[in-house]
């Protein structure tokens, strides 16, 4: 017994070698730095006032949750997240069904489709500030000015819509490809079944279709308020938060705080509270990751 | 050439408190063709990996030639396995593929083409020999399997349910060819199947195993004639023995209102362990068909034709066990009666298999 | 099951009277294939307008970036123009002024740290993968969940101490610091992606090859790595669009030497105004490798995007 035991066990640790270098360059690299954030949240750090630093408790979370500044931004972060991830998805269903049928160059309308997505997201950001929405020579205007709406100042005067439009151009094609897959996913004799039976094709979209897309549309939906979290080119180059933080989400205004206030105890504080708050959405994402990662390995 | 030989062998996957396979003990002589047979999850694929060193051998021992393989890794076993899905590497070509093992062995590169192409020709597949699996056919496929394995003459053949991916007609005629071919390279071959046809007609021997037990290890012929149980009775021949519980009387057992003389040991043993019932067993070609009153009385469910015969299936008219009793035999006549037409079902030849109606051994020899 | 009728008269007849069909088929037959007809051009042309449909949701999202490569075409002047000038001279003097700016220097930092931070993704990726799938280890689905897990913690979580850390051992404004950190930014996505294609190789074929005498490094070697390559490759396109298209810990982290290619472009909004011509020769350069990656990896991108949920 114990010889064969000895053998399972030089077994294991041939198994997890490979494994080891990726999991402990992993924890160190992410794990660690967030013990120190936790840390900091507890001192009272300025970089600005060295030797300043000390102990005080959970009191940078009270500050954090007194500051208006600070809700107003929490707040910005769940409107830019659940708007453009709403919208995109509505938006990506349309195209992901323009695209679900054979036409002369879909394939070329599907690249370039998904090019809002791979462009870089700061280069993103300058072309909607500039070339789209620029009151004077931006093509948005120029479009709407025959409906008398041509001299709109998009992005001053509706700073954090115009990041979403932004966001929104670049997250649509994410969610059609989610949902062009689950499409494409989608069994024919089911849906030849259900003509033979004698439904058209809304009944049978609504039917058949939508149930079958709901995973992939709450997977893309989830993914993307987890990919949205991290949004900061795209408020850095169009808006720099501003006017005040009206368009500022959580990352810039800890970028804020921490690199040009210099307030390192408070910004760490309002990361911890981000995390948390992620979790949250990280929970359903992981069930709905591991139910579709175990439904199409019990599907193959 | 090798003999091979479990010893208490067990294997015991992890999470799991009962073993895959459980104290097998089997001798197999050198060139020997011997089919593992049992039902899914009998633990009979579980036993062949263990030879080919795929799982462990948690407790006792698998020795080749004397040499304990504890511990031995596959590579070093001289054993050569088919795959029921063939597992040809899709990368290589039928060449690549079934030269492998020689370049792995480390053979200059003529002497393994000239291997292969030998191998090849013994296979019909001398034309395919640069085309990649995926282009093949899934006989095609199954005989590269089959060459990839014949091309290292190894010491023995492991083959796991190598036809199963076939249609019908041709696993039928593959059957008869790996049989030949393993005759004419005699060596030692352990073949998993849980086709129980495919064992009888493939096999030397044949070991039905079950829950991870083995039941019986013999010939074809002795499994069919004398099954030491019950669920060897049921589980080779086709279709099934018929079994049927009935109560034990003086000359024999009572079925159906009347009585089916048994063998004057069957009765002693029966009396022996004080037995008023028993579990008895009649092949379907031991029943002929007769009219109602010559035998026992049954009334038609199906008839299946078959062409050259028919197979009757019926269930007991008079019924003494409260359950109905269902039969099947086999009749030549092509018209042996209409759906729900009471006929007579009347032993023919051979002797009545009798077992123990709860441990399901058999009773007398 | 089949008419006996049917199938013989029509086989004897098709042939002899194909000659003059018209005269021999009876009328309601021709009306039927007439109103069929109809019924199909009827669809076709449904299916034209969809199809169009398609054509200019496709142009339409793809509008801003053509307009962005036609401005880096264009002279400062014909940049600012109401209406908007589609009719000019291309002129490469805006690639020339931006490269000459110094933007190469960047392009070429994104380009290591990219290369780089992928090559390190994959040498830890791909034993870490197969670890997970074809010879898993204990407790394969809590590993999995951490390595996800870490894709879940927003940036901004960590920044300060990764500033902190970077600082005080002298990395600032290194661009190893960077390729450290894109390297730990994608080895959760590509490790759960290519245990998806790792899942797809049948394990007897790690069998088989155990059999015929190669070694576990030998049979990864041989047969299952030229099986898995292409979603190695798709992996390896998606840490690139990754790494490349990345802003937060680069204009954190980096200031002169080791700036990246987005970064670069911060300089074009601040200081004298803006150049739009200029800056989007350099928004093109920027972008232009990542979107290339993208279009080749686009078959793959969903399953990267859904850390190899979606095939």
């Amino acid at each position: 017994m114990t010889k064969q035991s000895t053998i399972s066990r030089a077994e294991g640790w041939r198994r997890r070698g490979p494994l080891l270098p990726a999991l402990i360059f992993t924890i160190v690299v992410t794990q660690v730095p967030f013990a120190f954030t936790l840390y900091y949240s507890t001192q009272s750090w300025n970089l600005v006032r060295p030797g300043s630093r000390e102990f005080i408790g959970l009191r940078n979370y009270l500050y954090v949750f007194r500051d208006s500044q600070f809700r107003e931004v929490a707040l910005n972060t769940v409107i830019l997240i659940a708007g453009t991830v709403l919208i995109s998805a509505v938006l990506g269903l349309a195209v992901a069904l323009l695209l679900n049928r054979t036409f002369r160059g879909r394939g070329v309308v599907r690249t370039l489709v998904i090019t809002p997505f791979l462009i870089t997201p700061v280069a993103g950001a300058l072309l909607w500030k500039t070339a789209m929405f620029d009151p004077v020579f931006g093509l948005v205007n120029f479009v709407l000015q025959p409906l008398g709406l041509g001299d709109v100042e998009w992005v001053s005067q509706f700073p954090l819509a115009s990041v979403m439009a932004n966001l929104i151009w670049r997250w649509t094609p994410f969610m059609m490809l989610l949902i062009l897959a689950g499409l494409q996913s989608m069994p024919t004799d089911v849906l030849e079944a259900g003509r033979v039976d004698g439904a058209g094709p809304i009944t049978l979209f609504r039917e058949l279709t939508l149930p079958h897309l709901r995973r992939f549309i709450e997977l893309g939906v989830v993914l993307g308020a987890i990919y949205l979290i991290n949004t900061f080119g795209a408020v850095y180059m169009m808006t720099q938060g501003g006017p005040g933080v009206e368009s500022a989400n959580l990352p810039f205004y800890i970028y804020q705080r921490a690199f040009l206030g210099f307030d390192i105890g408070q910004a760490a504080a309002m990361g911890v509270i981000t995390v948390v708050a992620t979790i949250l959405i990280s929970t359903l994402a992981l069930r709905l990751l591991f139910k579709t990662f175990t439904a199409t390995r019990e599907a193959a | 050439m090798a003999e091979i030989a479990y010893k208490s062998a067990s294997c015991i996957y992890e999470g799991t408190d009962t073993p895959a396979v459980d104290r097998l003990t089997l001798e197999i002589e050198d060139g020997e063709f011997v089919v593992l047979v049992g039902p899914s999850g009998s633990g009979k694929s579980t036993a062949l990996r263990m030879l080919a060193g795929l799982e462990d051998i948690d407790e006792g021992t698998i020795t080749i030639n004397g040499t304990d393989m504890v511990g031995v890794p596959s590579k070093d076993r001289d054993i050569a396995m088919v795959f029921q899905n063939y597992a040809l590497y899709p990368n290589m070509t039928v060449a690549e593929n079934m030269g492998f093992a020689l370049k792995m062995r480390g053979l200059a590169k003529d002497e393994r083409r000239r291997k292969v192409e030998r191998a090849a020709q013994l296979l019909d597949l001398t034309e395919m020999l640069d085309r990649k699996p995926a282009k093949l056919s899934g006989g095609q496929r199954q005989r590269v399997a089959m060459g990839r394995a014949i091309v290292r003459e190894p010491q023995v053949f492991c083959m796991d349910e190598p036809l199963s991916n076939l249609d019908a007609k041709l696993r039928v005629q593959t059957r008869t060819q790996i049989a030949a071919l393993q005759r004419r390279l005699g060596a030692t071959t352990v073949y998993v199947t849980h086709d129980q046809v495919e064992a009888m007609t493939m096999g030397d021997r044949v070991a039905v195993l079950k829950d991870g037990l083995l039941q019986q290890f013999a010939t074809p012929t002795e499994l069919y004639d004398s099954p030491v149980n019950a669920f060897v009775a049921g589980f080779i021949g086709s279709p099934a023995m018929n079994l049927v519980s009935a109560p034990v009387t003086s000359e024999g057992v009572k079925l159906g209102g009347t009585t089916l003389p048994l063998e004057r040991d069957q009765l002693a043993e029966l009396h022996e362990h004080g037995l008023t019932s028993a579990t008895v067993g009649l092949r379907p070609e031991q029943l002929e068909v007769a009219h109602p009153g010559e035998g026992v009385d049954v009334r038609i469910d199906l008839v299946e034709e078959l062409g050259s015969d028919s197979y009757v299936h019926a269930h007991l008219t008079a019924d003494d066990t409260g359950e109905p009793a269902t039969l099947v035999a086999r009749s030549h006549s092509r018209t042996p009666g209409r759906l729900g037409e009471t006929i007579a079902f009347r032993k023919s030849h051979g002797p009545v298999h009798v077992f123990h109606p709860e441990t399901g051994q058999r009773l007398a020899a | 099951m089949s008419d006996p009728a049917r199938p013989t008269s029509t086989a004897a007849e098709t042939p002899r009277k194909s000659a003059s069909t018209e005269a021999v088929v009876p009328r309601p037959s021709t009306e039927n294939v007439h109103r069929r007809r109809r019924a199909h051009r009827k669809h076709r042309g449904v299916g034209m307008i969809w199809s169009a449909l398609a054509w200019i949701v496709g142009l339409g999202f793809f509008f801003p970036v053509l307009w962005m490569v036609l401005t880096a075409f264009k002279h400062e002047r014909e940049a600012y123009t109401d209406p908007p000038t589609l009719l000019f001279t291309p002129t490469l003097d805006q690639f020339q002024a931006v490269l000459g700016s110094g933007m190469g220097l960047t392009l070429l930092n994104s380009a290591f740290a990219t290369a780089v931070s992928t090559a390190c993704v994959l040498a830890l990726g791909i034993p870490a993968a197969f670890a997970l799938s074809l010879r898993p280890v204990k407790r394969t689905q809590d590993v999995l969940f951490f390595f996800i897990s870490t894709k879940m913690l927003p940036i901004v979580a960590v920044i300060i101490p990764l500033y902190v850390i970077v600082n005080e051992i002298g990395m600032l404004d290194n661009i190893w610091a960077l390729i450290v950190l894109y390297t730990a930014m994608n080895l959760p996505i590509a490790i759960w992606m290519m245990r998806s294609f790792f899942l797809e190789v049948p394990p007897e074929l790690l069998e088989a090859a155990s059999m015929d005498g190669a070694s576990l490094a030998t049979a990864v070697r041989r047969v299952i790595l030229p099986l898995v390559s292409p979603g190695i490759a798709a992996t390896a396109l998606i840490c690139v669009i990754f790494s490349w298209n990345e802003f937060f810990f680069a204009v954190n982290l980096t200031a002169v030497r080791a700036q990246t290619a987005p970064v670069s472009l911060v300089g074009f909004i601040t200081g004298e105004g803006l150049f739009w011509a200029r800056l989007s020769a350099a928004s093109t350069l920027a972008a232009l490798p990542v979107v290339i990656a993208g279009w080749i990896a686009q078959n793959k991108l969903v399953r990267g995007l859904s850390f190899g949920a979606i095939k």
